[in-house]
């Protein structure tokens, strides 16, 4: 017994030493395959399914839209040969197809699968049920042809049509049968090999591809169809993603820790990409029950949050956020300065005064968190103490992502809850200022406002009518806006041709 | 012998009857929505409901419990939610990195810690029994997701000398995905040679006092044959206990440092489960992870019959 | 095992400390609880207070050992951690004590209920602690107390098993059967014969249950399903100074060692009170 003990030891002690060498003379993933680590599994290949950023990113490569969105967040055609014609009182969508495009199973894409698909996003995604009620039918004129006919002017719906968030994808009709998709199949420059599940994502270039023709620009233009496969790696924690990164695991990771920029920075086979900016952390509002249906305690709210604090705790560095009022960021055409002296008060003694003009007592302010992002939390926590320091009785309700997700519904349980969003191309796109949202912000001025401003589709008449909604935000505090953030990828210094961008795409990413 | 056998085994399976209600009970009392989940930030209300109704979690909890079991009788541990896949076929997925993981750690941890043990208990009381009987301590006293992490970022990291996280893509050979496995096992070797350590030395110090080792002394025989021949053979019992537990403890308890370093097996997938409200995966997971582990000591136990015939019921 | 014998034996304490590194243990051990329980006298910051330009100075001057993420004092929550850690750790010791008493006592007294009391001990033991901790706590939710419950519950089989044991052994001894014959309540037969004959395993075991709970909290706090994050403990500061690895590497440190030392000494002191109630043992010593 003793013999064969040792001797089965010394068998593994080699087999040790020569897996030891094998990782030693592990060779890097062949060169034309970009391998990329995202924050987590996508739970659905079928974007129309899901608002989630994650399944965004994943699927933007095998399924389209009509339209999608260029550099500069300006709509551009995908699908669609070019921008809709649209009629005079703005409900009617002339959509004229292109052809010769193919699915990933062979079949030719004409107007019955897009006019199958659009109806499909009306009756499942979220986005799409948003709409629904203002149209009337989406109909086939010709083979590659469709009209959207709509009961009232709705100037978000091409921004709506483009996002690959809850996303009208086109998809074959024959695949549309019942609640969900089994097998996705698209149109998209790549498509689908093999899946395992919290291990990767597969995916390998469509010969049949048929690109446009532009420049590439942002999602728009030529689709290059560079690498040969792109593996999306789900890897849950932060820490174990940047240190992929720096070892070469990955050759691209999204999601890191704005703390470890500088290892990043200065590491010599990684560098860091900033997507400047990001987005904004959002203080939902509930007013619909509890403490903040009273106007009063929602402004002591806002004269009280020491917004710059709660910044500088959350993203550490100036690099990676700014102290910033307006609810669109330098450079867009949403920006303007309306309401703007409502923001970062940081002044109890106001805060205190409101308080008691509200007859405050001392009913505690619950707020509605998770640590699923880490900024998130400290936000609140900061929070909390600046809340205290004006007289707020303040309690914090830390739970995990999926019990935010599911406590946020019900309106008796939360005053506030944390959330984010990226800067989006439009207002609309978000449920925020809609009356029917969860927050449910109802404001007869404001309603007003917002619903002039999604059926007006002059667009400088449009930034008027978002100005004044922007007002209404600070006047009556529909929700807060704490700031703008700056979010961190990394990448290998091999990659190029991937822009940053909230939802990162590598078709026309190559390897050096 | 056969009785005995029997016995066992219908014992075997009340426990993981008991167990299978404990998961389910457990299971269904956490809050979290798993519809609202998979539907992500944006969604309505109303869209969650709907696919509580179409996932089946909206039927009273009692007629749920009814349904789980008579399927798990029949080894139908129920859907995944999140995957849309049977729950055996996603643990079986998970299966091989557990597995291996547990194997290497094990082997690790005894290559370190059975000669030192028998030595420490041969020379009890030297400055090597003493150091060794310290540092397998600090090991145990040490959080494993640190003694990860700092290893991760050293040897991984820095030096370039292990894959720092992951699995291996999916053309890895199975070479390559094991290759991924050698510094979380050393990882986790290292933790658990402390158990294993002091359990050998403790056997072999209570078997050095017996008299029948002293009278192979005094008989005149070799040191290092009374320790290999005589007290080892019967140190080896409880030792091969402590093995059988310590790879049932690693099959299921490697949840920190599956996570450290990524790989996908069944502790980061429980992980995962709870974090997505996956009932059905959490609790195919408890149940097959203690099933195993019932199965295990009855094996060891199994051992101890074949190996000493002293050992009588 | 006379029945009349006291608690603890005088030689029992000299034998625990003839041993030194049991000796140093215990003191460490009674330093570390002495000063996390004079927190409010020692600490000399507030440890919520927040000064967050001065976030993540580095150890000396007005923050001896640091300042964390909100420029909070690590000194300061380092000994309020203290308290709430090994207070999860004692009270998971006691409560699991408690509960395995009760359980093992049943078992081992009431013949009709030892078989389902046994096989639910046998269930419990099979699930993973860590995998049955986390189930629990994902459904109480991440308090103190509730860790504590999930805790105890998990460690509890541990204590149950060795009382059923023990309370089968002695149950048969000649003098628990005449004092049965005698009349004596079944209960203060349990306490007086059993449970007294019994109490050294159960110190024994509680005190590396002690260790290991305040090991789990840790592991709880770094998966995320711990306890509420805004409370500080050892495993929160270590789990929140995990992303400063780089900038601030004391923010894990500091707790780490904390938990770190207090689990070594927890475990020495286990091993000497082992060796010091099993005579055999100590022979060989």
């Amino acid at each position: 017994m003793t013999i064969s003990f040792s001797a089965g030891l010394g068998r593994i002690t080699s087999a040790l030493t020569v897996a030891l060498m094998v990782t030693a003379l592990a060779l890097p993933a062949r060169a034309d395959t970009v391998n990329v680590a995202i924050i987590g599994e996508p739970d659905t290949f079928d974007p129309m399914m899901s608002t989630k950023d994650v399944v965004s990113i994943v699927t933007q490569h095998f399924v389209e839209t009509l339209y999608t969105f260029d550099g500069s967040w300006s709509v551009v055609p995908l699908l669609a040969q070019s921008l809709p014609d649209i009629s005079n009182n703005g409900k009617t969508y002339r959509i004229a197809l292109r052809q010769g495009i193919v699915f990933h199973d062979g079949s030719a894409m004409n107007s019955a699968d897009v006019v199958a698909s659009l109806n499909r996003w009306l009756t499942v995604a979220t986005r799409g049920k948003g709409v629904a009620d203002k149209i009337d039918e989406v109909v086939a004129t010709g083979s590659h042809s469709i009209e959207i006919r709509m009961n009232e002017a709705y100037s978000p719906l091409l921004s709506l049509l483009a996002f690959s968030n809850s996303a009208a994808a086109i998809y074959p009709e024959e695949i549309l049968t019942g609640d969900t998709i089994d097998q996705v199949i698209g149109t998209g420059p790549y498509q689908l090999v093999d899946h395992v599940p919290d291990q990767y994502i597969q995916m390998a270039r469509f010969d049949d591809y048929v690109s446009r023709s532009e420049p590439s620009n942002g999602a728009g233009g030529t689709r290059t169809q560079a690498p040969d496969e792109i593996r999306f790696l789900p890897v849950p924690d932060p820490n174990t993603r940047v240190e992929g990164l720096l070892s070469g695991q990955y050759h691209f990771a999204d999601g890191l820790p704005t703390e470890s920029y500088g290892r990043i920075d200065g590491a010599s086979g990684a560098d860091p990409v900033l997507l400047r900016p990001f987005g904004w952390p959002i203080f939902a509002i509930n007013h619909k029950a509890g403490l903040l249906t009273d106007l009063n305690i929602r402004q002591a709210l806002q004269a009280a949050l020491p917004i710059d604090d709660m910044l500088f705790a959350a993203f550490g560095d100036e690099n990676f956020f700014v102290v910033d009022a307006p609810l669109y960021p330098e450079g867009w055409a949403w920006r303007n300065n309306a309401g703007v002296e409502y923001y970062n008060q940081n002044d109890p003694t106001r805060a205190a005064g409101l308080l008691k003009t509200a007859n405050y007592d001392d009913t505690p302010l619950r707020i509605l968190t998770s640590r699923q992002y880490e900024f998130h939390f400290k936000m609140a926590e900061v929070a909390k103490v600046g809340l205290e320091a004006a007289g707020f009785a303040v309690h914090m309700d830390v739970v995990d992502w999926a019990t935010l997700g599911q406590r946020r519904n019900d309106p008796a349980l939360w005053d506030i809850y944390i959330t984010h969003s990226p800067f989006l191309p439009e207002p609309a796109l978000t449920s925020l200022y809609a009356p029917t949202s969860r927050l449910g912000w109802k404001e007869k001025e404001k309603d007003d406002i917002l619903n002039n401003f999604t059926t007006q589709t002059d667009p400088a008449a449009r930034r008027d009518l978002f100005a004044q909604l922007q007002q209404k935000v600070f006047e009556d505090v529909g929700f807060i806006k704490i700031g703008g953030f700056n979010a961190l990828m990394g990448k290998s210094s091999d990659l190029d041709g991937v822009a940053p961008s909230p939802w990162p795409f590598f078709w026309n990413a190559t390897l050096n | 012998m056969t009785s005995y056998l029997l016995r066992r085994i219908f014992g075997l399976l009340v426990v993981v009857l008991i167990v299978l209600t404990i998961a389910f009970i457990i299971v269904r009392l956490a809050p979290g929505d798993p519809a609202a989940l998979m539907l992500g930030p944006e969604a309505t209300p109303e869209d969650a409901v709907a696919l509580r109704a179409q996932l089946g979690l909206d039927r009273p909890i009692f007629l749920q419990y009814l349904t789980f079991a008579a399927n798990a009788a029949r080894g139908d541990l129920g859907d995944s939610i999140f995957f849309n896949q049977p729950v055996l076929h996603v643990l079986a997925a998970r299966a091989e990195p557990t597995i291996f993981l547990a194997l290497f750690s094990l082997l690790i941890a005894l290559v370190i810690a059975t000669p030192i043990g028998i030595y420490a208990a041969y020379r009890r009381g030297s400055w090597l029994d003493q150091i060794s009987i310290s540092t397998a301590m600090l090991a145990a006293s040490v959080p494993s997701f640190w003694t990860g992490l700092m290893f991760q970022r050293y040897f991984a990291t820095e030096l370039g000398w292990f894959h720092a996280a992951g699995y291996g893509g999916p053309d890895a050979t199975f070479i390559e995905r094991m290759s991924y496995l050698i510094l979380p096992s050393i990882v986790l070797g290292i933790v658990n040679s402390a158990l294993i350590l002091r359990f050998t030395r403790t056997s072999m110090l209570d078997i050095l006092g017996e008299d029948y080792i002293r009278t192979a002394r005094s008989k005149g025989m070799s040191e290092r044959r009374v320790i290999l021949r005589h007290a080892l053979k019967n140190a080896a019992i409880p030792i091969i206990t402590v093995i059988g537990l310590t790879f049932a403890l690693l099959v299921s308890g490697a949840v920190v440092t599956e996570r450290v370093f990524n790989i996908p097996g069944m502790g980061n997938l429980v992980v995962s489960a709870v974090l997505r409200r996956d009932y059905p995966v959490i609790q195919g997971t408890l149940i097959v992870v203690a099933t195993l582990y019932v199965v295990i000591n009855l094996l060891t136990d199994l051992c101890y019959l074949l190996i000493d015939k002293r050992v009588r019921y | 095992m006379a029945s009349a014998a006291p608690l603890i034996e005088p030689r029992f304490i000299d034998l625990l400390l003839s041993r030194r590194a049991v000796a140093v243990a215990l003191v460490v051990l009674l330093i570390v609880l002495a000063v996390c329980l004079l927190a409010n006298l020692l600490a000399p910051e507030d440890p919520m207070k927040m000064s967050v330009r001065q976030r993540l100075t580095a150890p000396g001057g007005d923050f001896w050992l640091g300042a964390d993420a909100f420029g909070r004092d690590v000194l300061s929550r380092l000994l309020y951690a203290g308290r709430v850690s090994l207070g999860i750790g004692g009270g998971v010791a006691l409560l699991s004590s408690l509960i395995g008493i009760l359980i093992g006592l049943c078992a081992g007294f009431f013949r009709h209920l030892d078989g389902l009391f046994s096989r639910l001990i046998d269930a419990m033991m099979a699930f993973p602690d860590i995998l049955l901790a986390i189930a629990l706590v994902s459904i109480l939710g991440g308090s103190i107390v509730n860790v504590m419950i999930a805790l105890s519950i998990v460690y509890a089989p541990r204590i149950a098993r060795i009382v059923r044991a023990s309370t089968l052994v002695i149950r048969e001894l000649p003098y628990v059967e005449a004092a049965h014959a005698l009349g004596s309540n079944t209960f203060v037969i349990m306490y007086d014969h059993v449970l007294r004959n019994i109490l050294s395993p159960i110190i024994v075991q509680s005190t590396f249950i002690f260790a290991y709970a305040m090991l789990a909290e840790a592991g709880l706090s770094f998966l995320g399903v711990g306890v509420d994050p805004a409370t500080p403990t050892w495993g929160t500061m270590i789990n929140e100074g995990r992303q400063y690895i780089d900038q601030a590497a004391f923010l894990i440190l500091f707790p780490g060692l904390a938990i770190s030392i207090s689990v070594l000494s927890l475990q020495l002191i286990g091993d000497g009170l082992r060796d010091a109630m099993d005579p055999r043992l100590a022979k060989n010593l």
